[in-house]
C-alpha cells in the first residue's frame, strides 16, 4: 500500500501545537483562579470546563459561529490573512478548546494542593513572584502539570467532532487521523482504515502507557 | 377513619393509573407506523408530505430516517427497521435487490419486496456557489480551468455519496485526475450532501457541487447545472421500493403509491425534483 503519511504528521503536529498552547493557558488560569472571588472562579470554572461535557458537535458548531468567514470576527481575522475554517491551525484552534479543560482541572487540582508555607517562605527570603512560580510552584506540582499535558495531547490527537466541522476533511490540507479513518471507512476502504486505527491505538497507547509512568514515578516519590 | 381514607385514595390513585394506561395502550395499538429511510436530499419534501399524509390517514404514523444512501443501505443490512426505501441513486438499491445483477448486488442481499420497486423521482447535479459568487465559478467549464490552474477550494461528496460519484463523472468528463487534484489540497470531502452545501453556505469553499434540491432548500445560488453528458448519459434517478425488514408492506405500498400520486408530486417539484422519466 502506497501510504499518504500527512495524516500523521498533521495531527501530530495539531495535537502538539494545541498541547503547548493549553499548557500555559492552563496553567495561568489555573493559577489566576485560585485567587479569584468565589463567585467569579465558580462562573470561570464552568465556562473553562463546558468543552469537556459538550458534545464535540456543539463546540464545533459554536466555533463555526465566530469564526465560519460569514460571521463578524472571522471576516475580521479572513481580511488579516487568518482564516480558522478549512486550515490545519483551525484544527490546533478545536483541539486546544477541547483540551484545555483537561489541562486547567489537572493544574487547578495540583496548585491546590500546593502547600502554600512553602510560597511564604520564598517571599520573607525576598524572592520574585516569578521566582517563586517557575522555581518552587511548578516543580513542586510537576507530576500533576505533566499529567495534565499528556491528558491534552491525548484529547486534542483524539478531537475529530467539533475538526471535522470546522476544517473538514481535505487530504493534504486539513486531513487528521480521526477524519481519515472516517473517510475511509465511509467510502469502504477497510485496510486503509484499519492501517490508521493501529496507527491511532499505538499512538494513543504510548500515550497513556507514559502517563501511568508518570503516575507510577509519582507515588513512589510520595513514599520516599 | 383516617387509615380507610387513605385506603380509598389510594384504590381511587390505582385505578386512574390503570384507565390512564389502558388509554395509552388503546390509541397506540390503533396507530400503524411505516417508518421511511430517505435519502437526505429528500428531508425538507419527505417532512412536508409525512404531513399532508398522516392529515389525509389518521391511523398512520410516518417515521422518516434521513441519511446518505449508503448509510441507509448499511442500517437495512444490518436488520434494521425500514418499510420504504427511497435511495438517490440506483447503486444503493441495486445492492438490496435480489433482481439486480450479482456484479452490483455482490453480497446477494434480499431486502427488497419484489414489484415494489420503481423509478419515483429525478434530481439535477448544479454547481452551487457561496452568496455573491466571490471566486466568479461561472461554469462547470470555468471551475475546470480554475481547476487545472490549482487555484480554487472545491466541496465535493465523497465516493460514497451519490452526489459524489456524480461529481467524479464531471471531473472524468472533463480529463482532471481527481486523486492528483485532491494531493494538491484542492477538494475537500463531505460525507453526506448536507455537509456539501453547509460548507458552501458557510462560504468555507470556493465552490461545491450539490443536488438542485439541496441548493433550493439551502437558499443557494447555483452558476451550472450537469448536462447528461457531463454525468456520462446517466440520470440522477432516486428508485424506491418496500423493504422486507418493515413491519407493514400494505401501508408501505400505499405510501408508497401517494408518494407518486399528484399531491406529493407538487411537494416534490416545488423543492427542485422532477417526475422520473
Amino acid at each position: 500500500m502506497n501510504t499518504d503519511w500527512f495524516p500523521f504528521w498533521n495531527s501530530l503536529r495539531i495535537a502538539a501545537v494545541s498541547c503547548v498552547l493549553v499548557f500555559f493557558l492552563g496553567v495561568c488560569l489555573a493559577y489566576y483562579a485560585a485567587r479569584l472571588p468565589a463567585w467569579l472562579k465558580g462562573a470561570l470554572d464552568g465556562l473553562l470546563t463546558l468543552p469537556l461535557v459538550l458534545p464535540p458537535t456543539v463546540s464545533g458548531y459554536l466555533l463555526l459561529m465566530v469564526f465560519g468567514l460569514r460571521r463578524p470576527l472571522g471576516m475580521l481575522l479572513a481580511r488579516w490573512g487568518i482564516r480558522f475554517v478549512m486550515t490545519w491551525y483551525g484544527g490546533v484552534l478545536t483541539a486546544s478548546v477541547v483540551a484545555l479543560p483537561l489541562m486547567y482541572r489537572t493544574a487547578r487540582g495540583a496548585f491546590e494542593s500546593f502547600d502554600e508555607t512553602l510560597a511564604y517562605a520564598g517571599q520573607t527570603l525576598g524572592l520574585s513572584d516569578a521566582w517563586i512560580f517557575w522555581r518552587i510552584r511548578m516543580p513542586v506540582c510537576r507530576q500533576g502539570i505533566l499529567s495534565g499535558v499528556v491528558l491534552s495531547f491525548a484529547r486534542a490527537l483524539g478531537e475529530y467532532g467539533a475538526t471535522s466541522m470546522l476544517i473538514g476533511y481535505t487530504p493534504n490540507r486539513t486531513a487528521t487521523i480521526a477524519t481519515t479513518v472516517y473517510q475511509l471507512w465511509r467510502t469502504n476502504d477497510e485496510t486503509g482504515a484499519l492501517f490508521w486505527v493501529m496507527v491511532n491505538l499505538g499512538i494513543s497507547l504510548a500515550v497513556l502507557l507514559s502517563l501511568s509512568l508518570l503516575e507510577a514515578r509519582r507515588k513512589s516519590e510520595g513514599k520516599k | 377513619m383516617k387509615r380507610g381514607r387513605s385506603a380509598a385514595g389510594l384504590t381511587a390513585l390505582v385505578l386512574a393509573a390503570a384507565v390512564l394506561f389502558a388509554a395509552c395502550a388503546r390509541t397506540q395499538e390503533k396507530k400503524t407506523k411505516i417508518v421511511v429511510f430517505a435519502a437526505a436530499s429528500m428531508t425538507e419534501a419527505m417532512d412536508v408530505i409525512k404531513d399532508l399524509y398522516e392529515q389525509e390517514q389518521p391511523e398512520i404514523t410516518i417515521d422518516c430516517n434521513y441519511d446518505s444512501s449508503g448509510t441507509l443501505k448499511t442500517q437495512i443490512q444490518e436488520g434494521a427497521v425500514c418499510d420504504v426505501f427511497i435511495s438517490a441513486a440506483q447503486k444503493q438499491m441495486n445492492q438490496l435487490d435480489a433482481a439486480a445483477d450479482p456484479a452490483v448486488n455482490t453480497e446477494n442481499l434480499d431486502f427488497v419486496l419484489q414489484g415494489s420497486r420503481k423509478d419515483l423521482l429525478q434530481n439535477t447535479v448544479v454547481l452551487a456557489v457561496p452568496e455573491g459568487n466571490p471566486r466568479s465559478v461561472s461554469s462547470f467549464d470555468r471551475l475546470a480551468d480554475l481547476l487545472e490552474s490549482k487555484d480554487i477550494f472545491l466541496a465535493m461528496g465523497n465516493s460514497d455519496v451519490p452526489v459524489g460519484q456524480y461529481t467524479q463523472l464531471i471531473l472524468a468528463y472533463y480529463g482532471l485526475d481527481e486523486m492528483a487534484l485532491a494531493n494538491d489540497g484542492l477538494i475537500t470531502y463531505g460525507s453526506n450532501v448536507k455537509e456539501v452545501t453547509s460548507q458552501i453556505a458557510e462560504g468555507s469553499v470556493d465552490c461545491g457541487v450539490v443536488y438542485g434540491t439541496d441548493a433550493y432548500s439551502a437558499g443557494l445560488a447555483w452558476t451550472d447545472t450537469a448536462t447528461p453528458d457531463m454525468l456520462n448519459g446517466t440520470a440522477v434517478v432516486y428508485p424506491a421500493a418496500v423493504i422486507k425488514t418493515g413491519e407493514s408492506p400494505a401501508e408501505a405500498q400505499a405510501f408508497l403509491d401517494y408518494l407518486s400520486g399528484p399531491e406529493a408530486m407538487a411537494v416534490f417539484e416545488r423543492i427542485g425534483f422532477v417526475p422520473a422519466a
